[in-house]
């Protein structure tokens, strides 16, 4: 299992380098010869959409979660994009005296503002971003051994009948920090961390929500959660706006 | 330069975040209270507000069969005044054998175990109650809360010779969640 998540960070990081270096190249290829004309460029706007590979790559590797989330943005100005996600998650907890299964679904909401300067019609993000999320999803202890210091009479009782805890929600607001590559025309790929911070929750019954679809793991002793996406995107163009480059002096 | 900066941050986010989600917080910590053991604590009959020692003490306990499953830890053979039971998590009720001033009399003939005898007086306490699982954390899991517990003395087991002449409790319903106190009073 941990070795599955190490081999994860390891491909990670290889895809990370590998979208800096072609980031890199792409920007030393356009490197403009000095002139004393303005220039102007045309940036394409549309609708961009796409699906968090992170998400199904793990689905395949680890036998505890099954994920998929759909990625989206808008660009409203030469900055600002309204973006969301949308996503199902199964995720199975396993210790060694808990078994639980939760399931549901999510959707985010928010903005992305892009901080990188691009070169001429160049179409790269770095940007942070802020999300409000919401989460629908239920909870299924699927085996319980109960957690005894002493073991004299031998194994404790163990629970025979799965239990459901259904109806429960979460609302959270993020902030999130990524790139974005254009690898081909339209063709984007991208990496974000996000920071999560849980506002409310409906609490099950006799259990705690110890996992929440889109918020990830919760921890015991903060409200902050943690998120990473790889996403792979393709825009649609629906129009295109002049830029003016203002000549180098 | 910026940009390389920035890119290096978000580099430095990825691999913390990485540790960050493979941080195994699942160890239950010893100060939590988990399941708890039933506490006795004996006083003297004649004198109540005096808690006496039980000489030559042997705790064991009875499984369904009414067999003996071998020496609680920590009682065998001991001068104590304070009882902690463990009690069955998969059962409504448990039972121990109470055994003050035991020893072993080897007849005079330490090399032959075959008639050997058992000094002192046993005394057979059940002990019922009404088991409910309470979540505790996501690394310790569920434990058992006791309620409605009791105590009965056997009086109809081997002799008839009772060294315990009776176990009380201040409560209606008394509840085993926690240590810290004795749940019972054994006077004797």
């Amino acid at each position: 299992m941990k070795q599955k998540h190490i081999l994860f960070y390891c491909i990670s990081t290889l895809l990370f380098i590998l979208v800096c270096s072609v980031n890199v190249q792409a920007q030393n290829d356009s490197i403009p010869k000095k002139t004393n004309d303005s220039t102007v460029v045309k940036l394409k706007y549309g609708l961009r959409i796409g699906v968090d590979t992170g998400k199904l790559i793990r689905s395949f590797l680890d036998d505890g979660y099954t994920g998929i989330e759909l990625v989206g943005d808008y660009r409203i100005t030469k900055k600002l994009y309204i973006a969301g996600e949308l996503g199902n998650e199964e995720r199975i907890i396993i210790t060694d005296f808990l078994n639980t299964t939760t399931k549901g679904s999510y959707f985010k909401a928010g903005i992305d503002y892009n901080l990188y300067q691009n070169w001429l019609d160049m179409d790269n993000m770095v940007y942070f971003g802020s999300r409000v999320g919401f989460s629908s999803f239920n909870h299924t202890i699927n085996e319980y051994l109960i957690y005894s210091t002493d073991q004299y009479w031998g194994e404790q009782k163990r629970l025979e009948t799965p239990i459901e805890k259904d109806g429960l929600t979460a609302i959270w607001t993020e902030i999130l920090l990524g790139i974005k590559a254009e690898l081909f025309t339209n063709l984007y790929f991208g990496l974000n961390v996000q920071l999560k911070v849980k506002l409310t929750e409906t609490n099950p019954d006799n259990f705690q929500n110890i996992y929440i679809p889109g918020f990830n793991k919760t921890y015991d002793s903060t409200r902050i959660g943690v998120g990473y996406g790889y996403t792979l995107s393709y825009r649609i163009p629906l129009y295109k706006k002049n830029k003016v480059i203002a000549p180098v002096e | 330069m910026k940009k390389r900066v920035s890119v290096f941050i978000i580099a430095i986010l990825l691999v913390l975040i990485g540790n960050y989600s493979c941080e195994r917080d699942d160890l239950c910590p010893e100060t939590t209270q988990t399941t708890a053991r039933l506490v006795i604590e004996a006083f003297d009959v004649s004198l109540q507000d005096e808690s006496k020692n039980i000489f030559g003490l042997r705790i064991e306990g009875i499984d369904d069969n009414g067999d003996g499953i071998g020496v609680l830890d920590g009682y065998n053979i001991v001068s104590s005044s304070e009882l902690v039971l463990p009690l069955r998590t998969d059962a409504d009720i448990t039972k121990y054998k109470l055994h003050s001033n035991y020893a072993v009399n080897n007849n005079g003939t330490p090399d032959n175990p075959d008639d050997d005898f058992i000094e002192g007086n046993e005394d057979i306490i059940t002990i019922t109650y009404i088991r409910e699982d309470v979540f505790v954390s996501r690394a310790c899991g569920y434990k058992t809360v006791f309620r409605n517990v009791q105590i009965r003395v056997d009086v109809e087991d081997l002799d008839d010779d009772e060294w315990i002449r009776s176990i009380q409790t201040e409560n209606d319903n008394q509840v085993v969640e926690n240590e810290a106190e004795a749940h019972f009073i054994l006077l004797h």
